[in-house]
């Protein structure tokens, strides 16, 4: 089944299109054009000196520095660590995202508490490599990487400063309840 | 003696006042927040003193801040004073032209007439005509000595462009020269009382053809093809920087005002209200303002009536400017000297039959 045949061939192009007398006037044209843009600046006028409230307005420019968008959880921002509760990694070190990292921006040294349990001595993500790409948040099996929706603060003067350490890192679950509830809903993952 | 030059000096005040202090700056903020607004944009709204914006209404101050202080380039092998004196060439009939348009009509006041213009020049029209010729120069001259390929094509397209509506220009004035009688601007104005001597209904045609040809002149677009950012990219003054490329700019601007205020006289009822002629507005206010005080008010509703009309066809340009593409360039040619012209010529002779018949 599925759609016939004759009905994907694109329509027949129309070349040299002949112009109507009434176009080729050309007057009464450049009046429907500024007939046409007349109405979007009153319309805009109107909701410039009486904006509307909410979702509503004609101008849907969002004044950036004053006004911020709200991502989606789709959107792949800055990589974070996610802490427990009592403010340590969930990270443990297992070493598979610095494995998986196409750009090699991840370098964990991995350390062992008395308890036998492992953890990052030190974890660093270097910034300027990153591409976004989501695989280490993808292959992590603890959900300890995810990506954030942080997208300011990239620009540094020197490329050093953009080496993030596992301190700069770390954010509480609750701020990136939203990512980690929608990668269960793309990945499976074996632990969910 | 001494009334009729202050109110020469007044007169020329105001004038300037307007041209050059208020609309030429406040018309690089229309444009940007017209554009904006026509293409669903915000627009310049950053500039800021103390945190207050005005939507964007500092941003002609800061504008004046950076040209000022930009370094004024001139680049090797240009001719120097022709690449100096072109700027000026340009800016000066801009502001000069204005001096022949009527803003009002002609007041008894404190027992001295007062003529609400410059100079009420016998031969208005053809002074504007002569300026505004003078006025194309500046291009041809600026793309000429600035030694870059850019700059002298369009001042070649400039002059070529110029030279063909000119005279398209010229022929539509001739039917309202022949309808109105006379050459002399604040006549043809004070004619145009009732609404049905507007010469928007006496020249329909005439109007169209010279809003459209006086776009023309003024290289903006669709007929910028003399600058045309995209080909060119800045025409003529490419290789200007600073307060001479500001010149250009600020020429362009006055000659907007010029077209409008000139439409607004020959083909928009100069300074009448419709149906409303001066004496009724004196005689209107006579009953609670006394004499003079009568005059002036009535000046005033004049005053702002015509520079009401004045702001309408500026807004009507930007409108335009902001709608069509450009022209391509034989286009522009075809357009002036293949359809523009006869049906200048065809007008002027419906008029002379009209006229005749009548």
């Amino acid at each position: 089944m599925g759609i016939p045949i004759e009905k994907l061939k694109p329509k027949r192009v129309r070349k040299n299109i002949e112009l109507t007398l009434w176009e080729r006037l050309y007057i009464f044209e450049i009046i429907r054009g500024v007939t046409i843009t007349t109405k979007h600046f009153v319309t805009n006028l109107i909701g410039f000196v009486l904006p509307p409230k909410g979702e509503k307005r004609s101008i849907i420019t969002v004044y950036y520095p004053d006004e911020k968008v709200t991502l989606p959880a789709a959107y792949r921002g800055r990589p974070v660590l996610v802490a427990r509760d009592n403010g340590t990694e969930k990270c443990v070190a297992c070493g598979l995202c610095e494995k998986i990292c196409p750009a090699s921006a991840i370098t964990i040294i991995a350390e062992e508490r008395e308890s036998g349990e492992r953890y990052p001595a030190s974890y660093t993500l270097d910034m300027s490599r990153c591409v976004y790409c989501g695989y280490c948040e993808e292959v992590c099996p603890k959900e300890a990487i995810v990506m954030s929706a942080e997208y300011e603060g990239l620009a540094k003067r020197d490329r050093n400063n953009l080496r993030y350490s596992k301190e700069m890192l770390l954010r509480s679950e609750k701020s990136v309840k939203d990512r980690i509830e929608y990668i269960r809903g793309i990945y499976s993952k074996c632990n969910y | 003696m001494i009334p009729d030059l202050i109110e020469s000096i007044l007169k020329i005040l105001f004038i300037f006042g307007v041209n050059i202090g208020f609309f030429s700056p406040i018309l690089g903020w229309v444009e940007r927040k017209q554009s904006a607004l026509m293409q669903d944009r915000v627009g310049a709204n950053r500039a800021d003193i103390f945190g207050f914006t005005i939507i964007g209404l500092f941003h002609p101050i800061a504008d004046a801040i950076k040209v000022l202080t930009k370094e004024d380039f001139i680049p090797d092998g240009a001719d120097r004073l022709i690449h100096t004196i072109a700027p000026f060439v340009s800016l000066t009939p801009a502001i000069i032209a204005f001096a022949v348009i009527p803003f009002g009509g002609q007041y008894e006041l404190f027992g001295h007439k007062v003529n609400l213009i410059i100079a009420d020049l016998d031969v208005g029209i053809l002074f504007i005509f002569a300026f505004a010729s003078l006025g194309s120069f500046g291009a041809v001259l600026g793309g000429w000595a600035s030694n870059n390929n850019w700059s002298f094509l369009g001042g070649l397209r400039a002059s070529a462009q110029m030279l063909s509506y000119e005279v398209v220009m010229g022929l539509n004035i001739i039917g309202v020269i022949m309808v109105y009688g006379t050459l002399r601007l604040s006549e043809i104005g004070a004619m145009q009382v009732d609404l049905f001597d507007w010469g928007i209904f006496l020249q329909p045609v005439g109007f169209v053809l010279f809003f459209t040809c006086a776009i023309a002149e003024n290289k903006r677009a669709p007929f910028d093809v003399a600058e045309a950012e995209s080909e060119l990219v800045a025409g003529y003054f490419t290789e200007y920087s600073g307060l001479k490329f500001v010149m250009f700019w600020m020429g362009e601007f006055l000659e907007i005002v010029t077209i409008s205020a000139l439409v607004t006289t020959m083909f928009f009822g100069a300074w009448h209200l419709p149906f409303v002629s001066d004496k009724m507005l004196v005689d209107f206010f006579l009953g609670f303002a006394g004499d003079n005080g009568a005059t002036i008010l009535a000046m005033v509703v004049n005053i702002i009536t015509f520079f009401a009309k004045v702001v309408f066809f500026i807004w009507l340009q930007m409108t335009i400017r902001w709608t069509l593409p450009r022209f391509r360039y034989d286009q522009v040619m075809r357009l002036g000297w293949k359809m523009f012209l006869p049906i200048a010529l065809i007008n002027i002779f419906i008029t002379g039959l009209v006229l005749l018949v009548k």
